[in-house]
């Protein structure tokens, strides 16, 4: 399976370029699904059909989804708060519905969502190439970030769970069994590693966050971001490669987009097209690994399959 | 004359519970068995749990019982048996047992919280930041004193060096099998017990560690406390807590059955002179100065740190607090009460086997100039204890040596738990105190903060203080601390019986008087220790701390009597009352 | 006969249960400090400390009763929390 991710700011054209490389790969007879993570959907617009939270086939080889990022969060939460109310009964007491308020407006809520949604969409089986529209740069690259992130935490919490459970042992060895009542429910509180809920979470997770990391870095996972021959859109393209660098994500195509391709400017744009020679000599020189492909600024927008796919033929190929 | 006064320190024990205890139960305390306490009201079996009484007893005796019982009282027979041992029964039963039963029973009004918080709500919040300050001071001076006392110890005797070391390998071989081992908490126990008396004996004859300079000991405690103390507790502190229990009641029995079947008259005088040569080789008045030397047999401030941090919040029931607290206190009392009649019957003895002077200790007058120093030249302040339990045991056929070292053990064991626990907390209360600078410079403040710069800086001031001093002058420097704690915790009461209890005026008077006259005591004591003691030391790394030390906590006191006179005269409160 | 039994029993059963309360106690207040720190740090998000990620919050959040449990009541008494940690060293 390959995978590939699409980065990049909001303008720069990157839904049309992921759907259209979507549809071009997929006339390769490959078995393809577009997935747009972005809140600000616009896959469906450049499909010119509607889309859903369903997947929906497009043609024989080609289907396209619009993931609703804010329902799955509903849902995360909607189904911690019914696991807990049935353990937490006294937490109430507490007001848990207040926590579920912090913790729906928490940082990293949305990148918990989105690597979720990733997750479910590259197990599937049917599809032998998932094409990601991610959300605006900055979840896309804590998204990335977050395996690392999480293993630090992980292991911290695993080391912290170890030393518990080796104190429990120690009064087991001489009290016994270790009950814990809490309200009115006795609670065994096991200092065995494989029986104690919270590691075995903890590993679980750990192991997870493992395959991810390894999922991000390897090769048949392709990360491309596109972008317009201005400075300011090269210095983030600089950033983005940076912070993918120290996850061990290869940055492979740039796709610089928007190249105004003009043979007599008018005088208006003549420091526009400078600006631009400039940039394009400046990402060359700096992006030596990454291959670099140019995209005109085009007449009008393409929309629809077939113009996605001439798009594809003349310029991303 | 042992068993006679064994007896008699018994009765006025028994008879003080049951008539003056039982009143206080009854007028001061208002004990409800019908009110729940925090342990049942509160209970989440995490802090707040009920335990039977005569475990809880057994726990809190064991917390509050120490080394201080036996070395103050141990120093205090310079002034002659009579004058001490009436402090221990009658300091012990107006003041100090009413001062641990009211922190806890106090407490356990209060939801089980502490004097301190109590202190805060009931006089001036910064009351409580006293306290903290105050017990700081008083850890490094516990730590000063305390190595001074097994420097000694070990630097005297070798037998007593070899069981104490040979004791930590104990306690660690302990807590392996006990926590780390499936074996059975009886078969643990067991063996860790047989352990201790194979420390006990191989160190009696085998002593291998001959250290004789007091100095030397000094620097391996400083190590040993930095070590220790940044150790997981399961490995060294928590065995060492739980034998040093059996090492207690053990010495406590077997001293009480030898004193009351020696039947040996005392050869010690009954009284010296009212001012010998003590504290400092100072002309030391027994009053105001006795609870600078005698503090924990009579009346200790740390005592109510323990009944109001822990033990209120495991009380099962209103009733069972006399047994716990002001029982727990009492037998303390009889504790003591043991080590001056092992002195009063076996000192001179001793003394004239140790090579002592005898002319220089030929009449009371003499006794009272000279003792302490012919005491220090020849056994050791602390070996005029040990030495005479040795004697006294024999008399029920524990060979006297054998005595002398398990004596010797019982003391250092809790010296060397003292030092790790004291050091722990001082490293907590030290990242308190600086906790207002985190807000001006947090880089400062991290490292100031961290464990183990916390760890070492009190290691090394108690070392600093200890280095050139003597007992005689580091001694009562804690002690004072102790009773300064003590003090708080009395006023406190004081006012939350008045305020809060509405007591009758009568029993209002039982615990202000005692509680004023002991604010008097200890601040006329600690002024004479300032104006007389300290100048007399020699070495000014002893000196200048002392000093700085002493002249803080005066002060507190003094602010701490302000407060506690305002909040007096308003009288009862309805905010001072529990929610 | 029973009742002297049954209260040697009891007495002894207390004295067992004493002893191992002392041989365990300051084991257990470590135990409940780590378990309220783990509750801290992973709930971190309720007091504005650097907390997990948000996955890791909710994966293990539903299993960590005794542990919110702890921390919850830790903090009723955060106030007095000097009085208790001294009140746990024995120091005399």
């Amino acid at each position: 399976m390959k995978t590939y991710f699409f980065l990049g700011k909001g303008g720069v054209g990157k839904t049309t370029i992921a759907a259209s490389f979507g549809v071009g790969i997929s006339i390769e007879k490959r078995s393809v699904l577009v997935v747009s993570l972005d809140p600000a959907h616009n896959l469906g617009d450049a499909f010119n059909l509607p889309l859903s939270n369903k997947i929906k086939k497009i043609s024989d080889n080609l289907s396209a989804v619009e993931v609703d990022i804010e329902k799955m969060i509903k849902e995360y939460l909607n189904e911690l708060a019914y696991k807990m109310k049935n353990t937490y009964r006294y937490l109430t007491t507490f007001n848990l519905d207040r926590y579920f308020d912090i913790l729906r407006h928490s940082p990293g809520i949305e990148e918990y969502a989105v690597l979720e949604a990733i997750k479910r969409f590259i197990r599937l089986k049917e599809f032998d190439t998932i094409v990601f529209d991610t959300p605006p740069t900055g979840i896309t690259i804590r998204v990335f970030a977050m395996p690392k992130l999480s293993l630090l935490w992980t292991d911290r919490l695993i080391k912290m769970r170890r030393r518990i459970l080796d104190r429990r042992k120690m009064v087991e060895n001489v009290k016994g069994r270790f009950e814990a009542k809490i309200e009115e429910e006795t609670v065994v509180l096991t200092s065995d590693e494989k029986e104690d809920d919270v590691m075995n979470e903890l590993v679980r997770y750990r192991s997870e966050m493992e395959e991810l990391r390894n999922f991000f870095s390897s090769e048949d996972t392709i990360v491309d971001v596109v972008t317009m021959p201005e400075e300011l859109a090269l210095f983030e393209t600089k950033r983005i490669s940076e912070s993918l660098s120290e996850f061990k994500i290869k940055l492979r195509t740039i796709f610089l987009n928007k190249v105004i391709q003009c043979k007599k400017p008018p005088e208006g744009i003549k420091g526009k097209i400078k600006e631009q020679e400039e940039v394009l000599k400046k990402m060359g020189e700096e992006f030596r690994g990454t291959q670099i492909k140019e995209i005109p600024l085009l007449e009008h927008s393409p929309r629809g399959i077939e113009e996605l796919k001439e798009l594809y033929n003349n310029y991303l190929i | 004359m042992t068993a006679l006064l064994a007896i008699i320190g018994g009765a006025i024990y028994i008879i003080g519970y049951m008539v003056y205890g039982k009143r206080l139960e009854k007028e001061v305390v208002k004990a409800d068995p019908n009110r729940p306490t925090p342990a049942v009201k509160l209970r989440d079996n995490v802090d707040y749990m009920p335990a039977n009484k005569f475990v809880l007893y057994g726990h809190h005796f064991a917390s509050i019982a120490g080394a201080g019982p036996i070395v103050g009282p141990a120093l205090a027979v310079v002034w002659g048996w009579l004058p001490s041992i009436l402090w221990i029964w009658f300091g012990n039963l107006f003041i100090g047992s009413v001062h641990d039963y009211l922190a806890l029973m106090a407490s356990v009004r209060y939801d089980g919280k502490s004097v301190q918080w109590i202190s805060g709500k009931l006089m001036t919040p910064k009351t409580k930041y006293a306290f903290e300050l105050f017990v700081y001071f008083a850890l490094l001076l516990v730590i000063a004193a305390f190595m001074n006392v097994f420097g000694g110890l070990a630097a005297a005797d070798p037998k007593i060096a070899t069981a104490s070391i040979l004791f930590i390998i104990v306690a660690m071989i302990e807590g392996y099998i006990m926590y780390r081992t499936k074996m059975s908490f009886s078969a643990a126990s067991i063996i860790g017990v047989i352990l201790l008396v194979l420390a006990i004996v191989l160190g009696f004859q085998f002593p291998f560690i001959k250290i004789a300079n007091i100095k030397t000991w000094y620097v391996i405690q400083f190590v040993y406390v930095i070590i220790a103390a940044s150790l997981p507790v399961w490995i060294l502190l928590q065995p060492r807590d739980y034998l040093n229990a059996y090492i207690l009641w053990f010495g406590l029995i077997i001293g009480a059955i030898a004193a009351l079947i020696a039947f040996r008259g005392f050869t010690w005088p009954a009284f010296t002179v009212f001012s010998p040569n003590l504290i400092s080789g100072q002309p030391s008045p027994f009053w105001p100065t006795v609870p600078l030397i005698i503090a924990c047999g009579a009346l200790s401030g740390f005592h109510s740190i323990v009944a109001s941090g822990t033990s209120s919040k495991q009380l099962d029931n209103e009733l069972s607090g006399l047994l716990v607290g002001y029982g727990g206190m009492f037998t303390e009392g009889f504790l003591s009460t043991i080590v001056v009649l092992s002195i009063a019957a076996f000192g001179m003895t001793v003394l004239k086997e140790a090579g002592g002077d005898m002319a220089k200790l030929a009449s009371p007058a003499l006794i009272g100039k000279y003792g302490a120093g012919q005491i220090g030249a020849t056994v050791g302040k602390v070996g005029i204890f040990t030495h005479s339990f040795g004697k006294l045991v024999n008399v029920i056929g524990i060979p006297e040596k054998l005595g002398v070292t398990f004596g010797g053990l019982w003391v250092s064991a809790f010296v060397l738990t003292t030092l790790d626990t004291s050091n722990r907390l001082a490293r907590f209360a030290w990242g308190e105190i600086w906790e207002p600078v985190k807000k001006t410079s947090e880089g400062f403040y991290k490292f100031i903060a961290n464990k183990w710069v916390g760890s070492i800086i009190a290691a090394a001031l108690g070392m600093l203080i200890v280095w050139g001093g003597t007992l005689g002058s580091l001694w009562p420097g804690f002690a004072g601390a102790n009773q300064m704690l003590a003090s708080i915790a009395m006023i406190t009461a004081a006012v939350w019986v008045r305020n809060v209890q509405k007591a009758k005026k009568a029993w209002q008077y039982a615990v202000l008087i005692p509680a004023l006259f002991l604010w008097i005591t200890v601040t006329v004591a600690l002024i004479w220790y300032l104006f007389v003691a300290v100048p007399a030391i020699k070495a000014a790394t002893t000196k200048y701390p002392v000093a700085i030390f002493t002249i803080i906590m005066i002060i507190l006191n003094f602010i701490l009597i302000g407060d506690f006179f305002s909040a007096f005269r308003k009288g009862p409160k309805p905010e001072a009352e529990v929610k | 006969m029973k009742k002297l039994s049954d209260l040697l029993g009891r007495f002894f059963g207390g004295i067992d249960e004493g002893l191992k309360e002392a041989s365990v106690s300051l084991i257990e207040k470590e135990l409940e400090e780590t378990e309220n720190v783990f509750a801290l740090l992973t709930m971190g998000f309720l007091s504005g400390i650097p907390s997990p990620p948000t996955g890791l919050v909710l994966r293990l959040l539903p299993y960590m009763q005794r542990e919110i449990y702890v921390m919850m009541l830790r903090s009723k008494n955060l106030d007095d929390v000097f009085a208790e940690t001294a009140g746990t060293f024995d120091i005399d």
